[in-house]
């Protein structure tokens, strides 16, 4: 390779590594200084007022009873989001990939259409849907002789409803990828299996979800980082009520950094969630690692 | 749920901080230079103005800025439209970079926290040459919110005001021949429309409206004092306010849940009561139907005295225009009372000039006047840049007796102590 070569490959990647690095890697330095400031709005114009006060953003962030609450919140959106994601979407690409007539064709799109579907619309639409009082769900329940439920008014049930909400938005994406991997399982298995007289119970069980590892490894992943940075939905459809049911820590972190100027808080509490969601995927990582030994 | 929330807020907080560093030598400190290298520079040449104004009224003011344009030719207008959700965020960039417009639509409620960064240009230096700046032909309640410490920010531009709203068919019938006048005809009157049976309520209270219990306090007398700090809500017509403010909820008299839009349940007539601004005589106008004649608003009924909060816009000149007096020349013609009345017929934006309101236009809507008169009376949030914190928390824990079965007197105790965590 001659000397002019070399930087071939540095040209090719070079855009690409210059944009993290400035809008990716220094903003997290950044943050981390400021993590450690009383930053607020007058700071912001005005370096001098800004003073270090070493770990007191830290020390009040878990004294403060909302972020406490928003911590539990991230962690039931997890533990009941991510394994519904999992589930949903790996059955609807199980059921879309059973055949390939025309109308498998058009539910792949109708269960995609959620996922590029403007957030807000969807807000208004979910909106009057979850209403009390007026909403269709309560409409059709009522017609079965069950009482009205409090949808979004309801500290526990208001999370519960906007995990339906994201879920029915997430499916499409990662029915996509289960798509993609259940078509590159190679027939041969299929063929050898019915060879050996296997039912289609077992066939699924011990060749199409083990092929799928893979696949389910990297859903996990993005997922559970997702549901750690859920934002969208509390913040269009609930603004983080009733009582903070719904607040997550990414909500938090907004309202803390953009509606209250806490700069200096804000970034504490959004370092303590890029730590956790560094640790969560570590773990996973590791986890995978020993199951494949 | 994709959409990394944490590294777009991180990276919008950098972007700010890198920006500032490219402009360093206009920051803060030296406001002072740029001001007296400006008025020289204000001879006679053209120049274009820059001026943000939010939502409809930047709109507006686009072809509205013409009439400036005319009586000023050597001036010309940049009017940039900021939709009202992207307006703080554009602000603290602004402010952050030192880069931004000449003057700048604000709202009243942002002036103190924007003050303190240094964000705006100090007009009592100006009062001589201009004399809209502290003008007392704007309602008080506007010029307060103007003035921090011994600073002037901003020169009112236009006002709005909660009054009440009531359907009087449905008052009448039920023997009520005038809307309520005090806290116990309301209560009175709400009780006997709540009784009207299932879905019925006697009045409605939005819970996401920050102004609503302060609005019940300064009805009871109370008044914010700054150097008191968190002490204020420890006093007496405080604590009775929320205690009023609480029972509505408690005699169930108003809907706890969301409900449908609330000039939809006025035009059925489920919640004949409720308190909004003048934007929203407009909305029950376009979108009932038959009720026409059969609604009206008055003053808020209070009970020391009939007050309301008092909100709207101000202009106000950026800390690092490099256009002082064409600035003032802007401010000046939009605050005069024939300007105010016209942006009136433009916009409906409530002027902000008393003398505005003896014009005809104003002066004969019935429904108008009640704004006017209500302005009169309207107080204005504590000019202090941890408001809108406090408030917040003041909604939270108020949501926590009404929702969370917490004792009033107990709750006001914990927010007083969180009051006073934020205004340190």
């Amino acid at each position: 390779m001659n000397h002019r070569n070399a930087w071939t490959p540095w040209l090719f990647i070079g855009p690409a590594i210059l944009l993290l690095l400035v809008f990716a890697v220094l903003p997290i330095f950044v943050s981390l200084v400021i993590s450690f400031t009383d930053i607020d709005l007058v700071g912001l114009g005005n370096w001098d007022a800004i003073e270090f006060i070493g770990l007191e953003n830290f020390i009040n962030l878990f004294q403060d009873p909302l972020f406490r609450q928003s911590l539990y919140n991230s962690l039931v959106y997890v533990v009941i989001g991510v394994p519904l994601v999992i589930v949903c979407s790996l059955s609807i690409a199980l059921l879309l990939n059973y055949a390939t007539s025309k109308l498998f064709t058009i539910f792949r799109v109708v269960y995609y259409v959620p996922s590029v579907t403007n957030i807000v619309a969807i807000a208004v639409v979910w909106g009057f849907l979850y209403n009390q009082d007026v909403g269709l769900f309560n409409f059709v329940l009522d017609f079965f002789g069950v009482d009205p439920v409090p949808w979004l008014e309801h500290p526990f049930i208001a999370k519960l409803s906007l995990i339906l909400l994201a879920v029915w938005k997430g499916l499409g994406i990662n029915m996509l990828i289960y798509l993609a991997a259940l078509q590159s399982i190679p027939n041969s298995y299929y063929e050898a299996a019915n060879i050996d007289g296997a039912n289609k119970l077992q066939k699924l069980r011990y060749i199409t979800i083990p092929s799928l590892s893979y696949a389910t490894f990297f859903v996990t992943v993005t997922t559970l980082i997702g549901w750690l940075q859920f934002f969208e939905e509390p913040f269009v459809m609930t603004g983080g009520g009733p009582l903070d049911g719904t607040m997550s820590m990414a909500l938090f972190i907004y309202q803390e950094g953009f509606q209250y100027n806490e700069f200096g808080y804000a970034a504490a509490a959004s370092l303590v969630l890029f730590v956790l969601i560094i640790v969560v995927t570590m773990i996973q990582f590791t986890f995978n690692k020993s199951e494949k030994n | 749920m994709k959409k990394s929330i944490g590294l777009v807020s991180l990276t919008g907080i950098a972007l700010a901080l890198t920006a500032c560093s490219s402009n360093d030598s206009a920051g803060g400190s030296a406001n002072n230079d740029t001001n007296a290298d400006n008025t020289e520079n204000d001879s006679g040449e053209d120049v274009t103005l820059t001026v943000w104004a939010m939502g409809e009224e930047g709109e507006a003011l686009h072809s509205f800025g013409e009439r400036f344009e005319e009586e000023n030719p050597n001036i010309e207008l940049d009017v940039q439209a900021i939709p009202w959700d992207n307006a703080h965020d554009n602000l603290l960039t602004a402010v952050a970079s030192g880069e931004g417009p000449d003057v700048v639509q604000l709202g009243t409620t942002w002036v103190a926290e924007f003050s303190e960064a240094g964000a705006f240009l100090d007009l009592s230096d100006y009062t001589d040459d201009f004399d809209m700046i502290g003008n007392e032909d704007f309602f008080e309640g506007a010029l307060d919110t103007t003035e921090v410490e011994d600073e002037i920010l901003g020169v009112p531009w236009y006002v709005d005001t909660r009054v009440l709203f009531y359907r009087s068919d449905i008052l009448a019938e039920h023997g009520f021949d005038s809307a309520p006048s005090n806290w116990e005809e309301l209560k009175e009157i709400a009780h006997v429309l709540n009784d009207r049976g299932d879905g019925m309520y006697g009045f409605d209270i939005d819970q996401n409206d920050q102004l609503v219990p302060s609005i019940f306090a300064w009805q009871n007398g109370w008044e914010y004092d700054i150097d008191a700090g968190a002490e204020n809500f420890a006093d007496d017509s405080f604590r009775e306010a929320m205690e009023y403010y609480h029972s509505f909820f408690d005699e169930e008299l108003v809907q706890e849940s969301e409900g449908v839009p609330i000039e939809q349940g006025f035009e059925e007539g489920t919640k004949p009561m409720f308190m909004s601004g003048p934007w929203m005589v407009n909305i029950i106008n376009e979108t009932t139907e038959g009720i026409d004649g059969d609604w009206g608003v008055t003053v808020l009924p209070g009970q020391e005295k009939n007050a309301s909060a008092i909100g709207g816009s101000h202009l106000s000149v950026f800390a690092h225009t490099d256009h002082v007096e064409e600035s003032l020349e802007f401010l000046s013609f939009m605050s005069e009372p024939d300007t105010q009345t016209a942006w009136f017929e433009e916009t409906n934006a409530l002027p902000a000039r008393q003398s505005s309101w003896d014009n005809d236009v104003l002066a004969e809507d019935e429904k108008l006047a009640v704004f006017g008169d209500q302005l009169e009376e309207a107080v204005a949030p504590p000019v202090i840049p941890e408001w809108e914190n406090v408030a917040q928390e003041l909604l939270s824990s108020l949501e926590r007796v009404n929702r969370g079965n917490a004792e009033v007197e107990e709750e006001m105790g914990n927010f007083q102590q969180n009051a006073e965590r934020r205004l340190n």
